[in-house]
């Protein structure tokens, strides 16, 4: 025992090498407890980023793109005609609906319209983006999202909607499920500038200018109201009217009835409901003579005071061509235009010379399309030189088809002091109209035609008689149209298309007005189907509706009209002077 | 020496990693806030659009037309008539017996001047004040 109590306590030396070593060791351990835990970290954020569902619903991009907007549309005075809306539209992600059958079952509830086969075609498959029905209520979204199907959802897109419904629907046009404009100011405006801003995904949000347009709801209102009233009065297949700015060439009112809603764009398509005034070309009848007295009376080669020879027809042939309740006596200049004589109008068209008188239509522009907005157009049909029979009959518009938009603008040329200036539906003030102004005709025809027509309204016999009636105190004057219908080939008396040419109020004139009405019968026994019973009347009721609006006040002085009379007629022969 | 800086190093980098973190969180809840709002924003806009088009519709001459046709005999309307337009020319002259009573006007603007307004006597005499 003692021996071991001897033995020295041991002696332990550790080298440097195993101390460094033993440090090493720990150094070590340490790291890789912290590169267990760094990598540990990390594998638990993996696991953790693996849990969390990635929301792949249409975000971002397409977002934008069904979303595109329109400008809002403005009439002259700032009424709203086309206004965007957020509507939702369903979508389904076919991938991730669970049960097909269920689904479909439980739309069919809510959207009784969707064939079951279609929807078990858009719901089944892998894709991850179908529409299902686009452009809903809220009500009906409402519905569909208390079904609580998985994998169908809505996303908000924009609309067209236009608030005064099937009222303004032949200028405006309508456009197609994804905001593009397809007929009408619409269209126009896709063509302009709205599809490369849509292209650039620019036109989002409210950011657009509203769009200004010439036209008047209240006026348009009107029209559309009495176009209605006289499609049922007269029971016409058709009725049409529009009326000019006769200064700045402004649309203030444009209709053709039948129309169609352009909220819903597939009324459309119903057949006759094109725009008459543009996309219609007619006989106008009668109220191209004021366009032929106005040519010769330009030319110098007739003056306001000659007079004709209306006894006897004139004969071309075999053709004999005579008047609809003919005077048969020599007529003034004056009287021609009053009584509508188409004896009368070949004498005075044969005094220019035929060939003038060719030149002088292609002056005011009955050869080609009306410069205007609306894509729906046509050409006018005037044959490109006139036999002898030809120009007659041409001289009271039968022969040549052209549309109401050529006759109001010709009529705004003739009483506007002889200025042609197109149509717009474009807002224009007089600074920018001036330098589009085309002289057509002298100052002084321009004066002669405006008591023409403010004679033919008042003088007695006149066919515009019926229509100052309605508008008394307006001033309005005009000349009726009663062009008969080809049937079978033959001009046919029981069916017509009736016209009403008109400006106003004829002391200092503001608008042109051309208003048709066709197969018009007669509204009682003791009327007429001739045009001054129907279009006339028309006419005269709109203005005594709307003159007020457009800031027109009445006046009953007899001086006013006094002081149309021309110079050179003032006490002439009794034919020509108003009363 | 070393030690101390590693040690000094370690606990920056701990703290400046919390702080990154801290920020990209905050961002995303930022980010998550201005989803919401534009959201919100959006559902405005869309109900703000129907609202619009609901003014549109009801301001509509040819809304309101058929409003006042259904109204006309109640309320005894019918669209103005030429003969009720008028022109200022066309007002007659204040008759010349009708001349206002100037001396009572002098009067009282007189009175007033010097701050006694007679009606306070006919108030005070009903005992209204």
């Amino acid at each position: 025992m003692a021996v071991a109590d001897d033995f020295a306590p041991t002696i332990s030396i550790e080298g440097a090498r195993k101390a460094r070593g033993n440090l090493t060791q720990a150094r070590i351990r340490w790291m890789v407890l912290a590169m267990v835990l760094g990598f540990g970290l990390v594998g638990g954020r993996l696991v953790q980023l693996g849990m969390v569902e990635t929301d792949s619903t249409i975000e971002g991009q397409a977002r934008d793109v069904i979303t595109a907007t329109r400008p809002p549309i403005l009439d002259r005075n700032g009424l709203e005609m086309a206004v965007d809306i957020r509507v939702p539209s369903l979508f389904a992600e076919p991938r991730r609906i669970i049960d097909v059958e269920e689904a479909v079952q439980k739309l069919r509830t809510v959207l009784p319209d969707l064939s079951e086969d279609f929807l078990r075609n858009r719901l089944t498959g892998d894709k991850g983006f179908v529409w299902v029905q686009r452009e809903l209520s809220p009500a009906i979204q409402d519905k569909v999202m208390r079904l609580g199907i998985p994998g169908i959802d809505f996303i908000t897109e924009s609309k067209r909607f236009y608030p005064g419904m099937s009222e303004a629907s032949h200028i405006l046009g309508s456009t197609n499920i994804d905001n593009q404009g397809i007929a009408g100011i619409e269209k126009h405006m896709d063509s302009d500038s709205i599809a490369l801003l849509q292209d650039l995904g620019l036109a989002r949000g409210n950011a657009l200018a509203p769009v200004e347009l010439s036209v008047d709801m209240r006026v348009q209102h009107i029209m559309h109201e009495q176009l209605a009233d006289a499609m049922t009065r007269y029971k016409a297949i058709a009725a049409a009217g529009v009326m000019m700015d006769i200064h700045t060439g402004e649309i203030i009112a444009l209709a053709s009835l039948p129309d169609f809603d352009p909220n819903d764009p597939k009324t459309a398509l119903v057949k006759d409901s094109f725009n008459r005034i543009t996309a219609g070309i007619f006989e106008p009848g009668s109220i191209f003579k004021t366009v032929t007295l106005a040519g010769a009376l330009d030319s110098g080669s007739v003056r306001v005071t000659d007079q004709f020879d209306a006894r006897f027809g004139v004969r071309f042939g075999r053709f004999t061509i005579d008047d609809f309740h003919g005077k048969h006596r020599i007529l003034s200049l004056p009287e021609v235009y009053k009584y509508s004589s188409n004896i009368g109008t070949i004498r005075v068209m044969q005094a220019m010379g035929k060939d003038n008188y060719r030149a002088f239509l292609s002056t005011m522009g009955f050869d080609e399309r009306v410069q205007f907005e609306l894509p729906e157009m046509r050409l006018p049909t005037v044959p490109k030189s006139f036999s002898e029979v030809g120009a007659a009959t041409a001289s009271f518009g039968h022969g040549l088809s052209v549309s109401p938009l050529h006759m109001v603008a010709a009529y705004s040329a003739f009483v506007n002091g002889g200025n042609y200036i197109s149509p717009t539906l474009y807002k224009r003030s007089m600074a920018d109209a001036e330098p589009l102004y085309r002289r057509v005709v002298q100052p002084s025809t321009s004066e002669a035609i405006r008591y023409l027509m403010r004679l033919n309204a008042i003088g007695s016999g006149g066919s515009g008689g019926q229509m100052n009636k309605l508008a008394l105190g307006f001033r309005v004057g005009g000349k009726t149209g009663t062009a008969e219908k080809v049937v079978d080939g033959r001009y046919s008396s029981s069916k017509v298309t009736n016209f009403f040419g008109s400006a106003f109020p004829l002391d200092n004139p503001r608008y042109a007005m051309v208003i048709m009405v066709d197969e018009p019968k007669a509204e009682s026994a003791q009327t007429g189907t001739t045009a001054g019973w129907n279009a006339g009347t028309v006419t005269g009721r709109i203005v005594q509706r709307v003159a007020p609006m457009l800031g027109i006040a009445p006046d009953f002085s007899p001086l006013i009209d006094d002081s149309l009379v021309p110079a050179a007629l003032r006490n002439g022969p009794p034919g020509s002077q108003f009363n | 020496m070393i030690r101390n800086l590693n040690i000094f190093l370690i606990f920056t980098s701990v703290l400046m990693l919390s702080g990154v973190y801290a920020i990209k969180f905050s961002i995303e809840n930022t980010a998550s806030q201005r989803t919401e709002l534009i959201a919100q924003i959006d559902s405005q806009e869309g109900e703000l659009s129907i609202l619009k088009a609901d003014e549109a519709v009801l301001s509509q001459p040819g809304h309101i037309g058929p409003i006042v046709a259904r109204h006309e005999l109640a309320l005894a309307i019918a669209p103005v008539k030429q003969e009720q337009f008028g022109a200022f020319e066309a007002l007659p002259m204040r008759p010349v017996r009708q001349q206002p009573n100037t001396s009572a006007m002098n009067s009282l603007f007189e009175s007033l001047a010097a701050g006694v307004d007679p009606i306070d006597a006919i108030l005070e005499l009903e005992g209204i004040e």
